[in-house]
């Protein structure tokens, strides 16, 4: 089947029902790497250790553009692998990640836990020590990083298991998370960011400063980012029992204005501080999405 | 501000329609799940300020539309000094269509009665249900209708036979629309408006009454007609009439009874006499035709005379007829209009009595007051039913049958009454009062006398010493002795009726057309503004000043492009602002 068709170029709803999450992740990697024909996270982990003259190939990217302009000779350079990246997951299982737009796509938590994953099983290719930490507004299911066999099982049955929660309190698992990461490593938030901002980026730039790298993401369904539906409704927050009666046609602009403001304001809160961030649509093909990783 | 469909402004009530629909359809909205309500609160918190102050533009942008569609529907009128194609207030409006004789000359191979029936059909067409109308044709008549009733009148209207006086027409058509409780009077005089047809004196227009006259044309159309024909002294002549600067003679015809007997070269003004062909006594009927010509209903002129021989007078100085009647009776014995030598065997005798042997007696009451029993006492021997009573009062004399005594004064007389008892109780001849003074009989005919109330004498009366005086005894004696009418003429459609009394003809009356319709000079322009007190149009002002005194214009228009703008700039509102 991957033959044929490459997983992760498909449409997420439609990958989806080729079987579980371990099918369709393992799909989605075998064709992200076809793809690209090499990892894509080489050198996170990775230390410098020598030149050597340039070579037809080599990519160009590791050129010592320093050596280059002062003595007009090609070099490249060469890194040496850190044994045991620790990269941990955490996956946002809050009621609000249990919703999609439309019938035809994805909850935002099954786009996921599919991402994450595959995101995990290339880690681990990688012989990366990989983990999991799931929460709503407490840690749900906590998975620590590992390298041995078994673990990418682990990992996907830590994901099946956690159920739908309640509210989400990013703030107690990113705490939590600070407790379990010993060593420099990595971390992967995966959420719709439907919580306070400012409690989040506190733990978030805790971890930073702890010397993790932090790649979040922030997963929306399209239905999220534009606003539409019957002239007349009353709309509830599945969190909570607010609510609120809007006429989506006369607010879709603003809302899409609000939407685009807060995307906004976490991108640039978190390049402030160094923090990777990703804005994913559960529309978007699985490589697309872990390619933006790359 | 008045609306042509006030009632239409009910609608106005639908106004209230996008208020009363923005409370009833509150109701319960369908719920659903949103998870990122926090950014929906943050949009609707930001935006509900532009949010209310949309719903309240599109509420009054719609409420706006519903009230300027129902405006335009009762299609309101703001006035204005043009009338154009516009509408217009109620007005009282009389519209004069002269269709006399002379509108029936033919200009460039059309009737001249066809052109101004256009245009009235231009003012009528303009009129609405709120108008009130007139319609005066060439009889003088003021027609009341509606528009479409006298729009069909108009239509049917054909060259009448009446000639029109525009300057009375006009003064009569000012009053009547001046009467009307209107905020508008007009009239609208529609006319050839040849010269004469403009009366005497000045019409007397009432103030805010207008008075819209076509220009008259420039050029007198060149006409000639037959103004009259009478017959005298064995000879008919014929009067010509017509537009003075028409040159040159035309061919005159004379035909009796179809048959041509004579015929003469006439120019227009001018009299020729042509003879007549010896004719038996009787009633003859004869026509006087000239050569056709652009205007063809004066070309014809019929006329009827009655040849009979004279009558044979007797009035000798004892019987009391005074010496001016005997005059009189010498002029006319000369003419041979009377016979010498009545004697017993006259057909007439004149004195102040009744004369035994006479077929007819013609009574002057005698000189004596008190003879007067004695010629009451010989009437009532004839079986008379007149007889002659105390004085009467001086005063004019009314004679329709005699028309050229009428006028004449009469200083003296003795009232002429009807006999009482038993004599007013005798079958007899047919009685008639043929001249009054002060509504008294002065001049009776009953049975085979005719009675005076006056001698025919200057003491008594002014007759005898007017020119009326031979042509009155010359009818005393040959028409009213005899019972007969006078021959009459009467404006109307060219035709002759008859009178008969029994199985006699006694008069005639002879219908043709006022010769004045034949002069087709125009008017000056100042002089229809000056007798009319009208304002001279052309036919393109005519149609632009029309109604023009209470001239609307119709809003409607305007507010359908306001409710058409509002309808876009609520789309747009509806559209661009979410």
């Amino acid at each position: 089947m991957a033959d044929v068709q490459r997983f992760d170029l498909l449409d997420p709803a439609e990958v989806a029902r080729f079987g579980g999450i371990e099918i369709v992740a393992q799909g989605v990697v075998e064709g992200f790497l076809s793809g690209i024909h090499r990892s894509p996270f080489r050198g996170f982990s990775v230390e410098f250790t020598e030149h050597r003259a340039y070579q037809p190939g080599d990519e160009l990217r590791y050129l010592d553009w320093k050596i280059l302009a002062r003595a007009d000779r090609l070099f490249v350079k060469q890194f040496e692998q850190e044994t045991n990246l620790r990269a941990m997951i955490l996956v946002d299982a809050s009621r609000s990640m249990a919703w999609r737009g439309a019938p035809s796509r994805l909850t935002k938590r099954a786009y996921a836990d599919r991402l994450a994953a595959a995101l995990a099983l290339i880690l681990l290719r990688q012989r990366d020590a990989t983990g999991l930490i799931t929460f709503d507004d407490v840690v749900r299911e906590v998975v620590p990083a590992r390298v041995k066999a078994g673990q990418w099982a682990r990992l996907v049955r830590g994901l099946v298991d956690t159920p739908d929660g309640l509210g989400t309190a990013a703030q107690a698992a990113l705490v939590r998370l600070t407790s379990l990461l010993a060593r420099r490593g990595l971390v992967v938030l995966v959420s719709d960011l439907l919580f306070d901002r400012e409690l989040a980026l506190t733990a978030l730039r805790y971890l930073r400063h702890r010397g993790h790298q932090v790649i979040v993401l922030h997963v929306m369904d399209p239905a999220e980012a534009e606003l539409s539906g019957p002239p007349e409704v009353r709309y509830r927050d599945p969190e909570s029992a607010a609510s609120v009666v809007v006429r989506p046609r006369e607010l879709a602009r603003a809302y899409q204005a609000t939407v685009r403001r807060e995307v906004d304001a976490w991108r640039t809160a978190c390049r402030r501080h160094g923090i990777a961030y990703h804005h994913i649509l559960t529309d978007m093909p699985f490589g697309m999405a872990l390619r933006l990783l790359a | 501000m008045t609306f042509l469909h006030p009632l239409a402004l009910v609608g106005l009530a639908a106004a209230a329609i996008p208020a009363l629909l923005h409370l009833l359809e509150r109701r319960v909205p369908p719920e659903a799940l949103f998870p990122p309500l926090r950014y929906l609160s943050e949009a609707e918190r930001q935006n509900a300020r532009r949010l209310k102050l949309r719903h309240l533009l599109l509420l009054l942008l719609r409420t706006a539309l519903i009230v300027l569609i129902v405006l335009a529907a009762a299609r309101p009128l703001f006035p204005t000094q043009t009338s154009g194609g516009s509408l217009h207030g109620p007005t009282a409006l009389a519209l004069i269509l002269d269709n006399s004789p002379s509108s029936g000359l033919v200009v460039d191979g059309h009737p001249v009665l066809e052109r101004l029936k256009l245009i009235a059909r231009g003012s009528l067409t303009r009129a609405t249900a709120s108008d009130r109308l007139w319609l005066v044709l060439g009889d003088g008549v003021a027609r009341a209708g509606t528009r479409e009733a006298l729009l069909a009148t108009v239509d049917s209207v054909g060259v009448s036979a009446r000639r029109l006086d525009l300057t009375a027409a006009v003064g009569a058509a000012a009053r009547l629309v001046d009467a009307e409780p209107v905020p508008a009077r007009e009239v609208h005089v529609v006319s050839d408006l040849q010269r004469t047809a403009l009366g005497p004196g000045r019409a007397a227009i009432p103030r805010g009454v207008r008075v819209l006259a076509l220009t008259p044309p420039s050029q007198a159309a060149p006409n000639r007609g037959v103004g009259a024909v009478r017959v005298t002294d064995g000879a008919a002549a014929v009067g010509i009439v017509g537009t003075p600067a028409t040159g040159g003679a035309a061919p005159v015809t004379l035909r009796i009874r179809g048959r041509e007997v004579g015929r003469a070269l006439a120019t227009a003004g001018s009299t020729v006499s042509i003879t007549l062909p010896s004719l038996g006594p009787g009633w003859w009927v004869g026509e006087a035709v000239l050569d056709a010509d652009e205007l063809r209903a004066d070309d014809r002129r019929l006329l009827v005379w009655r040849m009979a021989p004279p009558a044979r007078v007797a009035a000798p100085p004892s019987a009391g007829g005074g010496p001016f009647v005997a005059a009189a009776l010498a002029v006319l014995e000369q003419g041979q209009r009377v016979g010498g030598g009545g004697g017993e065997g006259a057909d007439v005798a004149i004195g102040d009595r009744p004369q035994a042997g006479a077929r007819v007696s013609v009574v002057v009451p005698p000189a004596e007051p008190a003879l007067i029993g004695q010629a009451d006492r010989a009437l009532a021997a004839r079986g008379g039913r007149w007889r002659l009573a105390g004085a009467g009062t001086p005063g004019l004399i009314a004679a329709p049958a005699v028309p050229a005594i009428s006028g004449v004064q009469v200083t003296r007389r003795y009232r002429i009454e009807p006999v009482t008892g038993d004599a007013a109780q005798r079958p007899g001849n047919d009685t008639t009062v043929l001249a009054t003074v002060n509504g008294e009989p002065w001049l009776v005919r009953d049975g085979g006398v005719l009675l005076l109330g006056s001698r025919l004498d200057t003491a008594w009366t002014a007759l005898p010493a007017t020119p009326a005086f031979v042509p009155f005894v010359d009818a005393l004696v040959n028409r009213l002795a005899r019972g007969e009418a006078p021959i009459s003429e009467v404006e109307g459609a060219p035709r002759v009726e008859f009178q008969t009394r029994g199985a006699d003809t006694i008069g005639a009356i002879v219908y043709g057309l006022d010769p004045r319709e034949s002069d087709l000079t125009p008017a000056s322009p100042a002089l229809v503004r000056d007798v009319l007190d009208a304002e001279v149009l052309d036919a393109a002002e005519f149609a632009a000043a029309r109604f023009a005194g209470a001239g609307r214009h119709d809003a409607s228009g305007l507010l359908l492009v306001l409710a058409l703008l509002c309808a876009l700039v609520e789309l747009g509102v509806a559209t661009r602002t979410r």
